[in-house]
């Protein structure tokens, strides 16, 4: 039933992107340190939670794994509901896993809530010399398309923390500024223990 | 005994995408990788062929048959075998007990494939699997499926190394497929279901299983859009208000989609989910009487986790929720108590075809009408039958070793083995029994005295075809029971297994 340990707010991310680009081991470096060359495909939605500490306040951060393949997109709806936050990854050795993004983007635009944080992440930095997707290229693009972005290896466990954190970090942000006023993200940073997407019943300290 | 190979590498960042390499205690460097992956020190292979533990096999909850049932039940599926049009038409609520009772492991891959109607595909279509083998396949679908490869099943020794024959006989059918159904192409959750097949019988064989899975138990499960999938969600979830309003009110107030939880379990035939030898009891069942079981078995697993308030008690969320159905207690899963449990829900195929037929109305209301419209569902093994009547010649078994008739019968242990064998015959060509011949000390038998090991042991090494010989020859060992009718012919009975893929040979 998760920790005992009081926290402020829930957040649920979730990962996306084509199939074999890493999210599963993003999700499994983050929340277990662990990694695995040939953790099974994923079928369905896997999921796990790990919580830190932001400015003070203890964030439990509820992260999805979906299948990435093209066909499983038609039954992501509900997978999207009450996400905060989207990492959207590729693999920085395929760049047709890069190609995609775009469509990935607008998948989770259409589905999610349009105030989401979403991350740019390309993984697999172990595999410089395989590289296809130029840093460069990518940042340009996250920065037009306004997301963040971070380049990762789940197995060498390099900038995974950083990208979820941050991630989670600019939820934060947004939750606190209360810039937006509906949707999932009010429903989180509100007094309201009760929040709908937080689907927590446990009573969290007020913040303000 | 093959060397158990870990397709996992060390954090060496040049070797990594190559073949793999054995390492012993490799995991340190990369993190408790060895909980996770069900690895512990042991890394000893159950008797299905995993590794260290991994699919939940437990001495405790093993059911284990005792030989001598075995051995009769062994007679009786070879019976039915070699009569099947016959059993299926006449006796099939027969076969269905015989099935629910659990197929003998010896005979559950060629019993899977006759089930499936896989046979009667293969034999109608000869050559065609060969055919499809040899083309290279969409380079679309071939680059996703080769990234699959080492993520079925990678803690079984059939499919732990990397380029192996257990990957290699994988790719090949999943590639197949693609070119037999180019409109429908790979879809991921069909890894699982080849890969199960091809634990139990060689590549050509588990193609045409796949097929008829993918077409008649599970049509439109596997297509783009993945709406049958989303419909017999649905259609689970108001099964489930029947069997456990609990269960079901609590899901409803929660908003969770049951493609939140039933996904893998019913793309995959719960072969991710349960222990392995649940897998195997509810697939036996799932071939003989269709997608009804799975239906039922993930009724009995809500019911088991949410049907009481005091577990639902521990669950106030839909996050709590989803974790505790992806954790089902082992005690819910172990063999014995959810077969029993199966076969005590009341819902029948007939209900499911009620309840599709309601959703799908809905489904048209909200949604429109459905994308792929895949073809009806067949409910089991005869319907299968009925509906794609196989030739005689179609349920022939051919043994690709016929013995030749007589050997003198004075060479046999006495004993046990006098009875044993007076049922069975090596002889493809019927003869009347005279006296008890054994016609089975190949030279390179082991002496048929005990009871044979379970044939996994014989799975587990990567040698010759010399284990089929092996358990054919304990296949003699039988105990007939007085009122079946001697076997006439092909009671040596073998299949034409692939000499590429030894590694399977519970396959008989």
């Amino acid at each position: 039933m998760g920790s005992d340990e009081a926290y402020n707010f829930v957040f649920k991310v979730v990962l996306i992107g084509e199939s074999g680009v890493g999210k599963s081991n993003l999700l499994s470096r983050f929340t277990k340190n662990e990694f695995n060359h040939d953790s099974r495909t994923t079928i369905g939605v896997e999921f796990s939670t790990r919580t830190v500490q932001l400015s003070g306040f203890t964030i439990k951060a509820q992260i999805w794994d979906t299948a990435g393949l093209e066909r499983y997109r038609a039954i992501t709806s509900a997978y999207y509901r009450g996400a905060v936050g989207a990492l959207l990854v590729y693999d920085i050795t395929k760049h047709l896993t890069y190609e995609s993004v775009e469509r990935w983007l607008k998948e989770l635009y259409d589905h999610a809530d349009p105030d989401i944080v979403v991350m740019l992440v390309g993984n697999k930095t172990d595999l410089e010399s395989e590289r296809s997707v130029p840093t460069e290229e990518a940042k340009d693009f996250a920065k037009k398309k306004d997301i963040l972005f971070l380049e990762t290896s789940a197995l060498e466990s390099t900038n995974v923390e950083a990208a979820f954190t941050n991630v989670l970090a600019e939820i934060h942000k947004k939750v606190r500024s209360k810039a937006v006023v509906r949707g999932s993200i009010s429903a989180v940073s509100l007094n309201s223990h009760r929040a709908e997407n937080a689907e927590e019943k446990k009573p969290c300290c007020r913040n303000i | 005994m093959a060397k158990i190979e870990n397709g996992r590498q060390s954090a060496d960042t040049g070797s990594i995408r190559t073949i793999s390499s054995s390492h012993v205690d490799d995991e340190s460097s990369l993190g408790s990788d060895s909980e996770i992956n069900g690895f512990t020190s042991d890394r000893q292979t159950d008797k299905y062929g995993f590794i260290g533990g991994a699919q939940q096999y437990s001495e405790e909850s093993a059911q284990d048959v005792p030989p001598e049932v075995l051995r009769q039940r062994e007679v009786k599926w070879l019976d039915m075998l070699s009569h099947w049009d016959k059993w299926m038409i006449k006796r099939f609520n027969k076969v269905r007990l015989r099935c629910q009772k659990g197929i003998p492991p010896a005979l559950r891959g060629r019993a899977w494939l006759y089930l499936s109607g896989g046979k009667v595909k293969k034999e109608q279509n000869q050559g065609k699997f060969q055919e499809l083998d040899s083309q290279p396949g969409d380079p679309k679908w071939v680059d996703v499926i080769e990234k699959d490869l080492h993520r079925q099943f990678p803690f079984h020794e059939m499919f732990v190394s990397r380029g192996g024959h257990g990957q290699q006989d994988l790719f090949r059918v999943l590639k197949a497929y693609t070119l037999y159904r180019p409109e429908e192409g790979y879809c991921q959750a069909q890894a699982p279901i080849a890969a199960v097949l091809l634990m139990h019988m060689p590549a050509e064989d588990a193609f045409w299983g796949l097929v008829q899975i993918c077409e008649k138990y599970l049509p439109g499960y596997y297509s783009p859009g993945l709406e049958a999938i989303q419909l017999d969600g649905e259609i689970l979830f108001a099964l489930l208000r029947r069997v456990s309003p609990l269960a079901f009110r609590h899901l409803e107030k929660h908003k969770i989609d049951p493609i939140l939880y039933m996904t893998e379990w019913f793309m995959c035939a719960f072969s991710r989910t349960l222990p392995w030898a649940s897998v195997l009891r509810v697939w036996d069942m799932f071939l003989c009487d269709g997608v009804k079981i799975i239906f039922r078995v993930g009724l009995v697993l809500l019911k088991c986790m949410l049907g009481t308030r005091e577990k639902l008690k521990a669950c106030q969320g839909q996050y709590e929720t989803m974790e505790l159905l992806r954790a089902i207690e082992p005690r819910y899963m172990q063999e014995g108590f959810l077969v029993r449990e199966i076969l005590e829900v009341p819902v029948t195929a007939r209900d499911v075809e009620r309840v599709h037929h309601s959703q799908l109305k809905r489904w048209k209301k909200n949604r429109g009408e459905l994308n792929f419209k895949p073809p009806p569902r067949m409910h089991g093994a005869r319907l299968i039958m009925l509906a794609e009547p196989p030739r005689h010649q179609d349920l022939q078994q051919n043994p690709t070793i016929v013995l030749e008739a007589s050997q003198p019968a004075s060479q046999l242990k006495k004993g046990k083995e006098e009875k044993k064998s007076k049922k069975k015959k090596s002889v493809k060509k019927p003869q009347p029994v005279k006296e008890i011949p054994n016609p089975y000390p190949l030279p390179n038998d082991p002496p048929p005295s005990d009871p044979p090991a379970p044939p996994s042991d014989s799975t587990s090494s990567t040698q010759e075809l010399k284990p089929q010989t092996e358990t054919d020859s304990l296949h003699q060992q039988t105990e007939p029971p007085t009122d079946l009718p001697p076997a006439k012919e092909s009671a040596l009975q073998r299949s034409t297994q692939s000499l590429s893929s030894t590694e399977q040979d519970t396959y008989l």
